[in-house]
């Protein structure tokens, strides 16, 4: 029996091999498969587990923090300024993240890769592990300024300030807004009810309007129009240009008009049968001037200029940002709509602050980003953005010219925006207002649209404003613009290092 | 054999020498190494036990003390009945079986602990805050159970003659669950009908019946090894037995497949059947029977799988675990039922979080396996201690396993052997296919972890088993008789 005996014990050690070996696959082999498991509840308490980084601004306001509250979940995510970043901070609840938190959710949880040593030693000396904090190029003056003067208008919009140099985001504001403390909730209960509120509101709070909704630009793409006509070659702010009444568009049902059916008359054109100076036409928008201007210069023209100002391209800051559109136009007639920005035109606060800075910075569009730097857990930093150039939009000379246009709609007492003087406290803006009409043969309320910086011989801030409803640029838009602009400065001057 | 001479550790003993055999190469029981290795498991239990505390709550366990100090003074009485009852008996047995019951324990307590006394975690709806209190008792009557067999059975073959009186007992304690309603004998929520409750008091009693069977199955097979090892003719190499002879087996496979089908019980069904296969095996040495039985098993498994459901289900959730489970199963926001895979699907979960070390005692979060605390309890082990916990449990039952085979190899009498065989083989094979379950390595059968799990019929019953082997393996280890005259080389050879 004992011939069969030590067969039996073979029998076992196979067994005991099997188990061993199958142990050794589903601890060591497969756990990393098994940690991502549909509904493995470890992994998801395991975030809550030790402290995720923090969201401070660029001035050290915090806006995200993780803070200990003990248990199985030890630490709660808590924005302090509730839903003044929540387009920036975006929200970490347990089902999913958006915003920063979740574009750098593995640099805040720790588990990125250029973490792995520093967990390393933090595992073997006992410490327990913690998330990179995110600094944020975001200024809490000029963010708050934003988000206090959209809420003002009571009209849903997007608001977006960047500095111009270096394309880092200063302000990125959207309203109305939601709290991210109620979708950051462990109480399962609250935080349906919430996400349910929030996600069937007829508002949309979630929707970031700065970055993700877009809006006819209007009046405000008559700075890529003019970009095209000065790089041509064949004009400056001076040239003259057909400025009628009416601009025939046999192509269509319709006839180009001016905003209020008026000529567009700098004393010379009572009829509406002369021309009048480019920057004459720009300062008080005159649409047939820049609609027959675009027509000549051609949607291939448009299309490019457009696309240098970062137009028609997905952009990562590092969200995703719904792409401002500016589909190639081959119909002479349509493309005197998608020159004063209407017809297919598209654009979000983000890419009106964008055409503002490009201008502002000599013609060079930087990358806009919204991360300055992450800072791991023992102080040293680990990531630092270098801005970028995104595009070349218009030579130095051109963007010069441009300026000296936008500064007047500002600085005219006939500009479009010369009502904003009064709220800016004598710092010098550059700007372009917009009306764009919206819905059905135009029977939705315009949209409100301001682009333009400050300070105009030496810009500082680029700001993109769009108010959805808000009637004339000037009136909804530029104040929430000279809001941001005038916090902004007044923070610079105040603290004179920067 | 008789060159060995003293070297021999005691079952190959030969006292060829008169006067050394008298003096010198008495072959030593090592009692003391057992009672060294003994320490060392109520060490390593006690450290335990304070470490789940530690990491639970930041403090030392309030019932260190009292449990600790009834622990060792239950395993040092184990060690002073064995001294004196079975003095040659293998020293590795009762220190492995200590071990185990400790670890069991200390892992019940944390357990049980969770969510309770302001401690980290969710409670856990199936313990009570005493779970570990009677845990502690079942061990109680597990040692005493221990030490009434070693008293009862002074020697293996005395059960040889209650073969038949046990087969019956053991037919009636499998059968028992079927024939009683559902409302006593079936475990809430799993289906199957494995165990006898009354008053909030439950008893699994297949966990006896497999000892009693065991006796049986040597008993009988002793008797008709003969025949069944003998006549048949021979096919492509392998001898197959006559059909008449088929009768055991096909009573055996029946007997299992009735307790599958009226318990709804893979596990046991597999355990009994595999018991009595590799015994039939080691009467007969015929690898036939091996490869007929294994077949009927299969084809039964199989067919069981296609016509009842809850088997069914369960190879399902085998090949695909973490498929049929809700996202949000358990948290407060359960739109869609749980589906059977929860379970293994988190018991997989928890294996995989610990990784290699574990999380330590008390870290992890092994209450999210439904459970945990009885048939998936080893997931509870790979959660805390990691991969090295669960290979560290694997070889102490490995051990275990390997010093029953060695009783048998060393024991001299084919019924002892063929017990301890039995014995021995069915701790392996309810290791394989419980772990082999929750780790999915086969399809999921809720049977008992020996020692570890929750209740106290599989502990009892473990404690009776470890005693049938150190019985086994006491009497293959005792010095042979000494020889009446001293003139004369008489030896005394002893026969495999």
């Amino acid at each position: 029996m004992n011939h069969a005996l030590r067969r039996v014990s073979l029998v076992c050690l196979a067994m005991f091999l099997l188990l061993l070996v199958n142990a050794n696959y589903v601890q060591g082999f497969e756990a990393g498969k098994l940690a991502d498991g549909p509904g493995n509840g470890r992994t998801f308490a395991l975030q809550y587990q030790y402290q995720r980084g923090s969201i401070v601004t660029s001035d050290n306001v915090t806006v995200a923090e993780s803070k200990h509250i003990g248990g199985v979940y030890s630490y709660q995510r808590s924005y302090p300024a509730g839903s003044i970043y929540a387009p920036v901070t975006g929200y970490d609840s347990p089902y999913n993240k958006t915003g920063i938190e979740g574009a750098e959710d593995k640099l805040l949880a720790g588990a990125d890769p250029r973490l792995a040593v520093r967990n390393l030693i933090d595992l073997v000396t006992g410490k327990p592990r913690k998330g990179a904090t995110v600094q944020l190029t975001v200024n809490s003056v000029a963010q708050q300024a934003a988000y206090k003067a959209l809420k003002a208008t009571g009209l849903p919009g997007g608001a977006v300030a960047i500095d111009p140099k270096t394309g880092g985001i200063l302000a990125l504001a959207s309203y109305p807004s939601f709290n991210p403390n109620k979708l950051a909730t462990l109480n399962g209960n609250a935080l349906n009810q919430a996400d349910k509120k929030y996600l069937n509101s007829p508002q949309q709070p979630l929707l970031n309007r700065a970055i993700n909704e877009t809006f006819p630009p209007g009046s405000t793409f008559k700075i890529v129009t003019s970009s095209a006509a000065f790089s041509s070659g064949k004009y400056t702010p001076d040239s003259r240009y057909y400025a009628p009444t009416n601009l025939k568009l046999p192509g269509t049902t319709h006839e180009l008009i001016n905003f209020d059916n008026s000529p567009c008359n700098d004393g010379s054109n009572p009829t509406g049968t002369g021309k009048v100076p480019l920057i004459f036409a720009f300062t008080v928008s005159c649409n047939t001037v820049f609609g027959g201007l675009g027509q000549h210069l051609g949607g291939a023209k448009l299309h490019r200029q457009a696309n240098a100002f970062g137009m028609n391209r997905p952009l990562r800051i590092p969200m995703p940002v719904s792409p401002s559109n500016y589909p190639p136009v081959s119909n002479p007639d349509y493309t005197a709509y998608s020159a004063i920005g209407q017809y297919n035109d598209t654009v979000t606060p983000l890419q009106e602050a964008m055409f503002a800075a490009a201008i502002a910075n000599h013609g060079t569009l930087m990358h806009p980003y919204l991360v300055q730097k992450v800072i791991a857990p023992n102080l040293s930093t680990l990531v630092v953005t270098v801005p970028s150039r995104l595009s070349r939009t218009v030579s130095p000379a051109v963007a010069g010219q441009v300026s000296r246009m936008m500064a007047d709609v500002v600085a005219q007492p006939y500009g479009t925006a010369h009502s904003m003087v009064a709220n800016l406290g004598g710092i010098t803006v550059a700007g372009k207002t917009g009306t764009a009409q919206n819905g059905a043969n135009n029977t939705g309320l315009d949209d409100a649209v301001f682009t333009g910086f400050a300070p105009v011989a030496n810009p500082r801030i680029a700001v993109g404003v769009v108010v959805k409803g808000g009637g004339l640029g000037a009136d909804a838009s530029a104040p929430v613009a000279a809001a941001i602009i005038k916090a902004y400065m007044n923070y610079l001057n105040s603290s004179p290092k920067r | 054999m008789s060159a060995m001479g003293a070297t021999g550790n005691g079952a190959g003993t030969t006292a060829s020498q008169p006067s050394l055999a008298g003096a010198l190469s008495l072959p030593r029981g090592r009692r003391g190494a057992e009672l060294i290795m003994l320490a060392f498991s109520i060490g390593v239990v006690l450290f335990a036990y304070a470490n789940a505390g530690l990491g639970l709550n930041g403090h030392v366990p309030t019932g260190l003390a009292t449990y600790g100090v009834l622990f060792a003074v239950l395993m040092l009485g184990a060690h002073l009945a064995v001294r004196k009852l079975a003095p040659w008996a293998d020293p590795l047995l009762l220190p492995l079986a200590a071990l185990l019951n400790g670890l069991g324990l200390v892992m019940i307590y944390r357990l049980q602990e969770s969510g309770r006394n302001g401690n980290p975690g969710n409670a856990i709806s199936t313990m009570s805050a005493s779970t570990t209190t009677f845990q502690l008792m079942w061990s109680t009557i597990g040692v005493i159970a221990f030490v009434g067999v070693l008293m009862v059975v002074r020697e293996p073959r005395m059960l040889q003659r209650y073969t038949y009186t046990l087969g019956a007992v053991g037919l009636v304690l499998l059968a028992l669950p079927a024939l009683l309603p559902n409302s006593i004998s079936e475990v809430p929520g799993t289906g199957a009908k494995i165990q006898v409750s009354l008053g909030g008091f439950s008893i699994q009693p297949e966990e006896f019946a497999k000892l009693a069977l065991a006796v049986f199955f040597a008993g009988y097979l002793v008797a008709k090894r003969d025949v069944l090892a003998l006549a048949g003719r021979h096919v492509l190499g392998i001898a197959l037995p006559r059909a008449r002879d088929m009768g055991p087996v096909l009573i055996a496979w029946a007997a299992s497949l009735l307790v599958l089908v009226f318990e709804s019980d893979i596990g046991t069904s597999a355990l009994f059947f595999g018991m009595f296969l590799i015994m039939l095996y080691v009467a007969t040495q015929r690898t036939s029977w091996l490869l007929i039985g294994t077949s009927l098993f299969l084809v039964g498994a199989w067919a069981a799988s296609k016509l009842v459901a809850h088997v069914g289900v369960r190879f399902a959730i085998w090949l695909h675990p973490t498929l049929y489970q809700n996202v949000f199963c358990g948290s407060a926001s359960v739109h869609v039922p749980c589906v059977p895979s929860y379970q293994l699907a988190q018991g997989l979960y928890g294996l995989g979080f610990g990784g290699l070390l574990g999380t330590g005692l008390g870290h992890g979060q092994p209450y999210l396996t439904p459970l945990v605390q009885s048939d998936f309890i080893i997931t509870a082990f790979g959660e805390e201690l990691g991969l090295t916990g669960v290979m560290a449990l694997l070889l102490i039952y490995g051990l275990i396993v390997q010093r029953g085979l060695r009783a048998a190899v060393a024991v001299r009498d084919p019924f002892s052997k063929l017990l301890a065989a039995g014995l021995a083989f069915v701790v392996a094979l309810q290791v394989f296919v419980i772990v082999g379950g929750v780790t999915q390595l086969i399809p999921l059968t809720g049977i008992t972890t020996p020692f570890l799990s929750q209740g106290g019929s599989s502990l009892v019953a473990s404690w009776m088993l470890i005693a049938l082997l150190m019985r086994i393996s006491d009497t293959a280890r005792r010095p042979a008789p000494q020889p009446i005259q001293d003139e004369g080389m008489t030896q005394v050879v002893r026969g495999i």
